[in-house]
């Protein structure tokens, strides 16, 4: 039995008879920053929806092990209810749903974390305060005319409220401006510091780890993990790319 | 005791197929059930009778036919080239609306969205209609109650007559505070002067052993604008039927409907709105969640009547099926016999779709918990926006048998 949070085991993946992930081994232990870098259509989303349950791809081989749990055949509802998240590179529009309603169902029956309508309208608006968005937006339906930065500020209010013990953050930085980027880097660092958080970031951009602590950063290249380390490697790709793993991959 | 059947209920001006039985409605009556006639109307507005409505049209007519009663009738079967030619193949509801046109009578072009037999049948279970009158220039506001009483036919006739330049904001409640089984409803006469200004909102809460009925006819003189909310959530079988004529120029009248259809409910919806005068506009807007194996119909038929250049009209229903034994009917109809007008309408009708439910699946919630959670949207939604103290706790009442802990929970 691993001591890592996460651990993925042998996992192939894919979609149709198309495989997009082959044999995937990756472990995140609590409390640890984990970046997964790699070029445009490595994979990298593929697994952190895979890692979620989602039902358009087929998981062919491996195992997702949780916080000491087999979660493979659980549905993605019981995997968010057993600790895990994951933010969206592009969050759905829900018509007809007020965000506040949204977010009152998603702590619905949660323990420690449900509480009564005051405290949720407190707490709600004390997180949107945090996180520089309008109030106003607590009353909008989910995602409807939402700016890309509003809807990435929706994500991170998510992960404040529910608290995961693991959170998936797939692309977050994608499409935002500085100002965006900035409060959706606080949105992180405020997960780790007031939930002892730990981390998965999705990404094929150096600038949003500058404000995190990482401890070890695994490379993605056509759907395997061809390289791991720590810190410093994002240092390196930052300064030479993702040719050097590509070259490695084909070479193999 | 029998049943008494109103037929033809709330038919479309210009009908579809009839293999789609959406054409009208047919609305069952017990006869055992007897009227109650209990109504509750607060307002600062003067209260009158039945007169009040026919003498507002009849000084209408006056002023119409100083304006337009020697200009030749705009009917289709006036287009010589065509009579030249053996005249017009014309439709029943295009001789019809001929036909109308022709008698330079407002009255008999004054409809009621349900139809002649539905309104006249509310207005005898009502026993007297009652007037809200607004004198020119003033405010005035309004909130009638009605509630479903056991084993009876609780209908409100009520006639709106705002003069020129006078404000209503009524508000209008229908709820089932205690178990019972009948039918509730009202029917509606509403009478825009010049630049008047009339706002109706009108919430419907009862549980699923009550049908409710709501009829409503408008008229609008020059400038006057007339709102409409009708917000639907609950009853075992809802009728809304509302019939509109923009006489005046510039006038506008728009009319947004929510509703819930849940458990085994049928909704129908029937609007027509005729524009006759020039730079009128009109909006239909409907927008609504249909869970459960419930049912709805709606029809929309905007008017574009010849002489009315420069109106605009818009349609729209919005629905969101959650449950695959739903069943949804939207006709959106455009009818036209005016070359300088605007006419759009759509309809968006879908499941939630898989990119939507594995999102909130995400968030951890099933595909039940989803499905509540757009009932519990819905009459969140409709307690936020409700007009007064009756509506709300109408609708928490409601939301409270539809929803475990709706008012702590949701409030």
């Amino acid at each position: 039995m691993s001591e890592a949070l996460l651990s993925i085991r042998g996992l192939s993946a894919g979609v149709d008879d198309k495989q997009i992930l082959d044999t995937v081994n990756l472990e995140v232990p609590a409390g640890e920053v984990h970046v997964l870098m790699g070029p445009n259509g490595a994979g990298k989303s593929t697994l952190g929806h895979v890692v979620m349950g989602e039902p358009t791809y087929e998981m062919t081989s491996g195992t997702i092990e949780f916080d000491g749990q087999d979660i493979t055949e659980l549905s993605p509802d019981k995997r968010s209810r057993a600790g895990l998240f994951l933010s969206f590179q592009a969050p759905v529009e829900i018509p007809g749903v007020p965000l506040t309603s949204f977010l009152r169902a998603i702590i619905s029956g949660r323990e420690g974390i449900d509480m009564k309508r005051k405290e949720f309208r407190k707490r709600v608006r004390a997180l949107a305060d945090e996180l520089e968005m309008d109030r106003v937006y607590l009353d909008r339906e989910l995602g409807v005319g939402f700016s890309g930065g509003e809807k990435k500020k929706v994500e991170m209010l998510q992960l404040l409220l529910l608290q995961p013990k693991l959170a998936i953050l797939d692309e977050t930085d994608s499409g935002l401006d500085v100002d965006a980027l900035s409060v959706v880097s606080h949105g992180m660092e405020a997960y780790q510091r007031q939930c002892n958080g730990t981390l998965l970031v999705i990404t094929h951009n150096t600038r949003i780890l500058e404000h995190l602590d990482v401890d070890r950063v695994h490379v993605m290249v056509k759907g395997r993990v061809v390289a791991e380390g720590d810190a410093s490697m994002i240092a390196d790709i930052d300064a030479n790319g993702f040719e050097q793993f590509e070259q490695a991959a084909s070479a193999e | 005791m029998g049943t008494k059947t109103l037929e033809r209920v709330s038919a479309m001006p210009a009908p579809t197929w009839h293999s789609l039985k959406m054409n009208d409605a047919t609305v069952e009556i017990d006869e055992a059930l007897a009227p109650a006639r209990d109504i509750a109307i607060e307002t600062d507005a003067e209260l009158g009778g039945a007169d009040a409505f026919d003498a507002a049209l009849d000084a209408a007519q006056a002023d119409w036919d100083a304006e337009f009663g020697d200009a030749p009738v705009l009917a289709n079967y006036e287009d010589e080239q065509a009579n030249r030619l053996g005249g017009l193949a014309l439709s029943e509801y295009q001789k019809g609306v001929d036909a109308a046109e022709a008698s330079k009578s407002l009255r008999a072009m004054y409809e009621q969205g349900m139809g002649e037999e539905a309104a006249r049948w509310l207005a005898e279970m009502a026993g007297e209609r009652t007037s809200l009158n607004v004198a020119a220039s003033k405010a005035c506001s309004a909130s009638v109650l009605v509630r479903g009483i056991d084993a009876s036919v609780n209908t409100a006739a009520l006639d709106v007559i705002v003069d020129d330049g006078a404000t209503l904001e009524l508000a209008i409640t229908v709820d089932s505070p205690v178990p019972g089984y009948g039918i509730t409803g009202t029917t509606l006469r509403i009478f825009a002067g010049k630049n008047a200004h009339v706002t109706v909102r009108r919430v419907q809460t009862l549980d699923d052993s009550w049908t409710d009925l709501d009829d409503m006819g408008l008229f609008l003189s020059n400038g006057a604008t007339i709102e409409i909310f009708q917000t639907v959530l609950g009853a075992g079988h809802t009728y809304t039927g509302l019939a509109g004529d923009l006489r005046g120029k510039g006038s506008t009248a728009n009319v947004t409907t929510h509703y819930l259809g849940h458990g085994e409910q049928e909704l129908d919806f029937n609007y027509v709105l005729r524009h006759h005068g020039r730079k009128t506009t009109c909006n239909l807007y409907a927008n609504g969640v249909l869970a459960g194996e419930s049912s709805k119909v709606l029809r929309g038929t905007i008017d574009l009547i010849r002489g009315c250049k420069g109106a605009q009209g818009q349609e729209t229903d919005n629905v969101l099926l959650v449950d695959e034994a739903v069943k949804n009917k939207t006709v959106p109809t455009i009818l036209c016999n005016e070359d300088d007008v605007a006419g759009n309408h759509g309809a968006t009708i879908g499941h939630i779709r898989e990119e939507q439910l594995f999102y909130l699946a995400s968030r951890g919630l099933s595909r039940e918990d989803a499905e509540g959670m757009f009932v519990s949207a819905t009459l969140e939604d409709a307690w936020l926006n409700a007009a007064n103290e009756d509506a709300k706790q109408a609708i928490v009442r409601l939301g409270n048998t539809i929803v475990e802990d709706f008012e702590e929970a949701y409030l």
